[in-house]
């Protein structure tokens, strides 16, 4: 705070709740990776995880986990293929890399001392970032097409069609969209660093979570701009659920979902909360499209669901309990199927409804 | 927060040429033990003997937070982001910056992201000088004025170039600018590593250990340097309130020019030593426990440019208690 002076000593105890273990978690399959989860994303009918010691696991209905060797530092980044099976990595090392769900590694570029910081995925194109350059490649293309930024790119997002891909950057961001076979750049200005950027699922907004506790939005068409603001933390994790859709998002005390149907998204319309787990930090958010319903992963390892309702308060379900560690991934497959990643390395891989063995 | 489980780290600052490579190079092969992960942001002439070596591009950004001088390093907040999700840690980090880096994004960066405050800390700020073309520099730039006026450590290099009395002029100078930094004289920056590495510069502790030379800092210099020192002491208890409101506008209205501060302060009514330290506009402060017997006294210490025009001595007076 500039030039404040406090002189209170204590600081204000915090009130917590401690989750107890769940019987839905007993029912999982649980695991100790040694090595921070580093992301994690669905793949259709899995979900592949990143880990700091290099790994992808691929975790499947009823069997066991596959392990992939992939990166020789940590895995920086990952983004699946839509429900192919396959995700794109970067790491640590340098490399950009596409696995299959049996665990073949190809090695798509190496950029030497350089890391690979964002990868992103649609339909027959993906791409990664390595410094101020995204890298494009589309199906059948040998060589990337290399589309230069004024700044470190700090997050790749490609709309659902995979015709526009988003690039965060300091400033603002650039939308590139291809046509008459070349891409071309437009650029969407705000003020500040943009990191992890995404377009809503109608690709009439673009969203990024920004450096300053805030998100920052733009609407394509007239490039207005939203500001998403009035968070405690950084917003690390959103995701784009129910049928709205909204965005929900971490950085505060509990989930907070902000609407994008209508004519204007969340113009004029505040957010709204679910997912309370006491006076800690939410670290993790995803959900489903068909499901107006967030999973939110807090500081101290608990998962909660919290139900998107504008009506009476509903009741949060507890789906995992309080271990100590934060929640840093969390992935959610169409059948039901919850991944949580901690920061401790602990996985748990669970049928929602039970019988997961 | 934890002091153990965050990793120190050490920025490296200094010309071209001056010997910052060197220094790292010395830091990395002498048989300690440790594990360091070295930040580099220019490729010289000279290779780097480690294993974990990220090469960054300097990327300063204003923060969007409505201060104006609170520019931070994006590469920074990302890579030690990145460090920190490595399975495999180690011991410190060490950031070598470009010969013609501003300091002060590095170390706001430390302030300002709270991810990189939480897991990192600053360790010191080391500023490599060539003794034989620092007094030139001096005159020059503005950086290298600033990495003096920022630095915890100079090593003054290339001691066995010059002859003493050249060397009693530049170190002076340095003193003038800088008063409270550790100056080591070197060749070819040979110096015990525990000089230079862990020194935890940047913690409240530290600042109750700075003992400016006070008679070193007087008004009147031969040089036309515009980075200079000036410290306050008063013996009267201070009025909370009315430090408040003159620091924080102090710090508002003229943090571009104060490159950093100091204080250990004595309030009216608080048994405890009040410790701040600050970069531009930002600081960093809390109680340190009771005052020894019979040494209650606030001391202020500030660095920056067109310190004389800021009316310092008035508004630190007219906050004592009455």
């Amino acid at each position: 705070m500039p030039g404040s002076v406090a002189t209170e000593l204590a600081r204000e105890r915090r009130r917590h709740r401690v989750f107890a273990e769940t019987p839905l978690e007993r029912d999982g399959l649980t695991l100790d990776a040694g090595a921070p989860v580093i992301g994690a994303v669905s793949t259709g009918a899995g979900v592949a995880a990143g880990f700091g010691d290099g790994r992808v696991r691929f975790f499947r209905a009823d069997q066991p986990p596959v392990a992939v060797e992939a990166h020789h530092g940590a895995v920086l980044c990952l983004a699946a293929e839509g429900n192919s099976g396959f995700v794109l990595t970067g790491g640590d090392d340098g490399r950009f890399l596409r696995l299959s769900p049996d665990g073949v590694i190809e090695e798509v570029a190496s950029f030497g001392t350089r890391w690979v910081d964002c990868v992103a995925a649609g339909p027959g194109v993906y791409a990664c970032s390595s410094g101020r350059a995204a890298y494009v490649w589309r199906a059948g293309d040998a060589e990337a097409i290399s589309l230069e930024h004024p700044s470190t790119v700090g997050g790749l997002a490609f709309d659902a069609k995979g015709r526009r891909l988003a690039v965060a950057h300091y400033g603002g961001a650039t939308v590139w969209g291809y046509g008459k076979r070349r891409w071309n750049a437009t650029r969407l200005d705000w003020k500040g660093s943009h990191n992890t950027v995404a377009f809503s699922p109608d690709g009439k907004y673009v969203v990024s979570a920004m450096q300053e506790n805030a998100l920052h939005g733009w609407r394509l068409r007239d490039k207005a701009d939203m500001r998403m603001s009035g968070y405690p933390a950084k917003v690390k994790s959103f995701a784009w659920v129910g049928t709205e859709p909204f965005l929900a998002t971490s950085g505060a005390d509990e989930a907070v979902c902000w609407p994008f149907g209508g004519k204007d998204g969340p113009m004029d319309r505040p957010p709204t909360t679910c997912a309370y787990a006491g006076k800690q930090l939410c670290t993790s958010v995803t959900g489903l499209d068909s499901l107006d319903g967030v999973f939110a992963g807090f500081a101290d390892g608990c998962v909660l669901a919290g139900q998107i309702s504008t009506d009476a308060k509903m009741e949060d379900l507890v789906v995992k309990g309080s271990s100590g560690s934060p929640v840093t991934a969390l992935a959610v497959t169409s059948e039901g199927w919850l991944f949580v990643g901690e920061e401790s390395g602990r996985v748990l891989w669970v049928r929602l409804g039970g019988d997961s063995k | 927060m934890d002091q153990a489980a965050q990793v120190p780290v050490t920025v490296l600052t200094g010309f071209l040429g001056a010997g910052k490579t060197t220094l790292l190079n010395r830091i990395l092969t002498e048989r300690h033990g440790k594990r360091y992960a070295v930040i580099v942001n220019e490729f010289g002439e000279e290779g780097i003997d480690n294993d974990l070596v990220v090469d960054a591009d300097e990327e300063v950004f204003e923060m969007n937070n409505g201060c104006i001088c609170c520019t931070v390093r994006g590469d920074l907040i990302r890579i030690l982001g990145g460090l920190m999700k490595r399975a495999d840690k180690f011991d410190a980090i060490i950031v070598e910056t470009t010969g013609l880096a501003d300091p002060a994004p590095v170390a706001q960066t430390f302030f300002v992201d709270q991810d990189v405050a939480d897991n990192t800390r600053l360790d010191a700020i080391v500023t490599v000088a060539d003794a034989v073309h620092l007094d030139g520099q001096l005159g020059e730039h503005h950086e290298a004025e600033e990495q003096i006026a920022f630095a915890d450590i100079v090593l003054l290099n290339k001691t066995d170039l010059v002859e003493a009395e050249g060397l009693g002029r530049v170190e002076s100078r340095i003193r003038r600018i800088n008063p409270y930094a550790k100056i080591i004289r070197t060749e070819r920056c040979a110096t015990p590593l525990d000089e230079v590495i862990g020194l935890n510069s940047f913690s409240l502790d530290r600042v109750l250990e700075v003992e400016p030379d006070f008679l070193t800092s007087d008004h009147d210099h031969d040089h036309d340097d515009d980075v200079k020192s000036i410290s306050f002491v008063s013996d009267t208890p201070l009025d909370l309130e009315k430090f408040q409101a003159w620091f924080g506008s102090l710090l508002q209205t003229r943090g571009r020019d104060i490159l950093r501060s100091k204080g250990i302060l004595d309030f009216e009514g608080l048994d405890e030593r009040y410790v701040f330290q600050g970069v531009h506009m930002l600081m960093d402060g809390a109680p340190m426990g009771v005052w020894p017997e019979g040494a209650r006294q606030s001391r202020l210490v500030f660095i920056g440019r067109d310190l004389d025009t800021m009316g310092l001595d008035e508004g630190f007076a007219a906050c004592r208690a009455a």
